[in-house]
């Protein structure tokens, strides 16, 4: 092995030398050797925290069951098929594997939700440097008694990460049935990640084992004046308000190949090689479900649980409970929306939003800007974003609008344009609705809107 | 192999028991040849092998060898090897310095005619005069380049390299069937700078005990089968099944180079780093990556972006100089483009196994127990340089504590294998406590 190193001191030997406290804490935390590009880097201001600090959200990884329009014939069989499901609950079609929201319910409640995961995974966010800790509990696949299957939780795209945060199974622990394990993270890095499970990684994000998360710059809350408009939250700490929006939305996009799907809810196994999607979803539904409304109490996405633990389905939709987050992007004229992609199918993706013109200000959770700050944003219409990639793009609406206008933003591979094959539009495709100024709130959260 | 005392009827576990047992005998020979590897003629255990020479010039022969596919199937290839050497896959790393006049002698024991072609050379000559396309009397392209004849022909490239980079060479004659078989590698040219540098800039430094090829390629092993027989194969029946890095699968990827029971397959994609340190590690690892499939592969290393510097040979920077690097977490590798790629792994967080209740370095959730949660072949501790005792009925291949990180390709289906999960595009990084440590 070719080693040529120089030798250093253990920090602990550090601290035992009588370097101190003080010099331990201060001085030995390197800063992430990650430069310009990742914006200001904050250093690690004291890891302060007690153990078991309770967990800011709880996920359960399980099985469950979704709602997918069309039909998707078994080769060389009469009346069966891959989709829908012959073993599905009545109103439902889709075998999934994932996560759910479980944060504040009792212990009975939390197992409880076996069999009820949800598509796409919970979505949650952290401030740049903030401590953030998610439990995840492993409450078992009901259809799959046979599977004693772990989770985990792998956030995707994490710098620095240690292997017991990561998820990944050959380098960290996994979480087999009743069990649980805290991940704690510190990120210092802005921009849009994912997360998924990475046990049996390629049954088990398939199976939907996906979600969204991203990180908000200590930027926020600063005002910076960019193109004459003034912006309070940016998705990079770009010093100059050039990230700057007003509204965000997340686009999340997976894939479905229905026997791999069928197969896992009868006991079989798909050769991945084979690998061969037909249907192709937006923060884990199709159009025009797409535009359904959020699932939760009051349609808040976000505390998505009623008094038993189970999900709330969006308003007149109950085919959607475990659909719960809208991908119907509205804003006021005038206004700048940041899109966060997300790509976790196992293809390329073509995003496009022909009308209005997006700047792509990130990848990867990175500023498209070099070490020493030479800015390569653009402008597109279509974005190509690779399995395993972010993209964060901004565009603004036009001003002057009287009555709702209409863009839709959609996969340009037409051939993932449709719905299991059948007529008409469907698969990963919303719309983007610019109302006149002042017809909504601001927003609170993401993939929100309120009349005002 | 019994991982952790559970039982689990079913294929997967059969599959995972195979992987596993596959790892381990991997990484048992691992150690036998770290020892081994102090002999005169060994190369180091991981990172760039180079095939180098003083005059820069090379022989290389396209003949017949078998590689092996982690699932157990053996595949009939086509393989460059320097002079009177055994069949490889893939071909020879040829390492150079920016502006030497490179000398390429084919030599051709295949059945069918073939050639190369340099991605990225300008000037080249083929038998003295300058590289052209091919026509038979009728006027039909034959081959994109000046060949060397089956069944012994032989033919001479030469070329001088201008810029430095990471570059391809590959077949330029039938190159749908022939860089699938296997006639292709990597050219690394060094710059005037120094050999630690991957280009003419000083933001290019990397750490040369740190260098890395990752050549990405996929095997459809009907194609394979065909050509063995002697039938044709139509390119629209197309559809790899094996996706390798370095020419292995996983586990193999982890192998050293070298390794002796994978004769035709020397090159590991095992990374080897330190945590940063501005004085005793302060400089980046380079991974040199090569597309060689059909499709673009979206790349993902685990807990670090890798910095891209450069795209088929060319420095990413502005007409002023300022750099134009990208940060990805998901890299693509794109057909026959290379990229480069730094990246560094930095202790943010210290969390110190000893650490009092309230100390700044407590670790900040509940120490996970082993008993409850299972640990991975390579999972040491939560700690780096620290090690648990492993669970009863548990297997651990971690050496001293050091933490391990995953890169992989993310279209998921392409770390599977013709039905077998887990042997596709897989690599780890090794990431050892600084020194001094108790690391073999
Ligand atoms: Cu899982
Ligand atoms: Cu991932």
């Amino acid at each position: 092995m070719r080693k040529r190193i120089n030798r250093t001191v253990k920090r602990r030997d550090f601290l035992k030398l009588g370097g101190g406290v003080l010099a331990g804490a201060a001085l030995s935390k390197y800063l992430p050797r990650t430069v310009g590009q990742s914006g200001a880097v904050v250093e690690a201001a004291g890891f302060s925290q007690v153990a078991a600090t309770p967990a800011d959200i709880h996920l359960v990884g399980t099985d469950g069951w979704i709602y997918l329009p069309g039909e998707i014939a078994i080769p060389g069989t009469v009346n069966q098929f891959y989709l829908p499901d012959d073993f599905a609950p009545p109103g439902l079609t889709a075998y999934m594997f994932g996560f759910r929201d479980v944060t504040g319910l009792t212990n009975d409640q939390v197992f409880a939700q076996k069999m009820k995961c949800q598509a796409t995974a919970p979505l949650f966010w952290v401030d740049e440097g903030q401590e953030y800790r998610l439990k995840l509990t492993n409450v078992g696949l009901a259809m799959r008694p046979d599977l004693i299957d772990e989770h985990t939780v792998h956030w995707h795209g994490f710098r620095n990460a240690w292997p017991i945060f990561d998820g990944e199974p050959h380098s960290s622990v996994r979480v087999p049935i009743g069990r649980s394990l805290t991940y704690f993270y510190q990120p210092f890095h802005p921009g849009t990640y994912m997360y998924h499970c990475h046990v049996e990684e390629t049954e088990h994000v398939h199976m939907g084992m996906t979600g969204s998360v991203f990180v908000r710059p200590a930027q926020n809350g600063n005002a910076y004046t960019y193109n004459g408009k003034t912006y309070h939250k940016f998705a990079y700490n770009d010093g100059d308000g050039s990230t700057g929006y007003d509204r965000e939305y997340v686009i999340n996009l997976t894939d479905f190949w229905a026997e791999a799907h069928w197969a896992d809810s009868h006991v079989q196994l798909p050769d991945w090689t084979n690998f061969n999607a037909e249907i192709f979803m937006m923060n884990g539904r199709v159009y025009p479900d797409t535009l359904a409304p959020n699932g939760g109490v009051d349609g808040n996405p976000f505390n998505l649980n009623d008094a038993n633990g189970d999900a709330v389905a969006p308003v007149g939709r109950p085919e959607l409970q475990y659909q719960p987050l809208t991908s119907l992007i509205e804003v006021n004229a005038g206004e700048t929306v940041l899109l966060r992609f997300i790509n976790l199918s196992f293809s390329k993706q073509s995003m496009t939003v022909p009308g209005l013109k997006m700047r792509v200000v990130g990848t990867d959770a990175t500023p498209l800007r070099g070490t020493t700050g030479a800015d390569h944003s653009y402008d597109t219409h279509t974005i190509h974003i690779g399995s395993g990639g972010t993209f964060d793009a901004i565009f603004t609406a036009p001003e002057n609008v009287t009555s709702v206008k209409t863009y839709l933003l959609y996969n340009r591979n037409f051939n993932r344009l449709h719905n299991a094959g059948a007529a008409g539009y469907g698969g990963q495709m919303t719309e983007i609705r610019v109302h006149p100024a002042g017809t909504l709130k601001a927003q609170s959260d993401p993939n929100t809107a309120e009349l005002a | 192999m019994n991982k952790t005392a559970r039982l689990k009827p079913t294929r997967r576990s059969f599959i995972l028991g195979l992987t596993l047992a596959m790892v381990a005998l991997a990484f048992i020979a691992y150690n036998v040849i770290q020892v081994a590897a102090d002999g005169p003629v060994a190369a180091p255990a991981t990172g760039i092998v180079c095939t180098e020479n003083a005059s820069s010039t090379f022989t290389l022969t396209a003949k017949e060898g078998y590689i092996s596919m982690a699932d157990g199937n053996q595949i009939y290839m086509w393989g460059l090897a320097e002079g009177r050497d055994d069949f490889q896959y893939p071909g020879p790393v040829l390492c150079v310095n920016q502006h030497d006049t490179v000398t390429i002698v084919l030599h051709n024991t295949l059945i069918e005619d073939t050639s190369l072609v340099f991605p990225g050379q300008v000037d080249v000559l083929a038998n003295g005069g300058p590289m052209e396309p091919q026509f038979d009397g009728q006027g039909n392209l034959t081959s994109l380049t000046e060949v060397a004849t089956a069944n012994g022909g032989s033919v001479t490239y030469k070329f001088v390299v201008n810029e430095p980079g990471t570059y391809i060479y590959q077949s330029g004659t039938n190159p749908g069937i022939q860089t699938q078989m296997g006639l292709w590698g990597a050219l690394v040219v060094r710059p005037s700078m120094g050999p630690d540098y991957a280009y003419n800039d000083a933001t290019t430094q990397f750490n040369a005990d740190s260098e890395y090829m990752m050549m990405l390629s996929e095997i459809d092993p009907l194609l394979h089968q065909a050509i063995e027989r002697g039938e044709s194969f139509n390119m629209n029946d197309y559809n790899a099944r094996y996706f390798l890095i370095n020419g292995r699968t996983f586990p193999d990827t982890l192998a050293p180079n070298n390794a002796n029971w994978l004769p035709g397959q020397p090159y590991s994609s095992l990374s080897h780093i330190y945590p940063y340190h501005p004085v005793d590690y302060p400089l980046p690892a380079l991974d040199r990556f090569i597309g060689m499939g059909v499709e673009g592969y979206p790349f993902h290393p685990h807990a670090f972006n890798a910095q891209i510097i450069a795209r088929d040979g060319r420095l990413l920077q502005t007409p002023l100089g300022q750099d134009l690097y990208e940060e990805r977490f998901s890299l693509p590798i794109n057909p026959g483009q290379t990229s480069d790629a730094l990246y560094a792994w930095t202790d943010t967080y210290k969390w110190n196994p000893d650490a009092a209740p309230g100390d700044a370095d407590e670790f900040p959730v509940e120490i996970p127990n082993q008993q409850n949660l299972p640990p991975g072949l390579f999972y040491g501790s939560p700690f780096l340089g620290n090690q648990d005792v492993v669970p009863v009925a548990g297997h651990s291949f971690n050496q001293c504590g050091e933490f391990y990180h995953i890169a992989h390709n993310h279209n998921l289906q392409q770390i599977t294998g013709w039905g077998v999960v887990l042997i596709g595009q897989i690599t780890f990084t090794r990431i050892d406590p600084p020194l001094p440590n108790n690391c073999p």
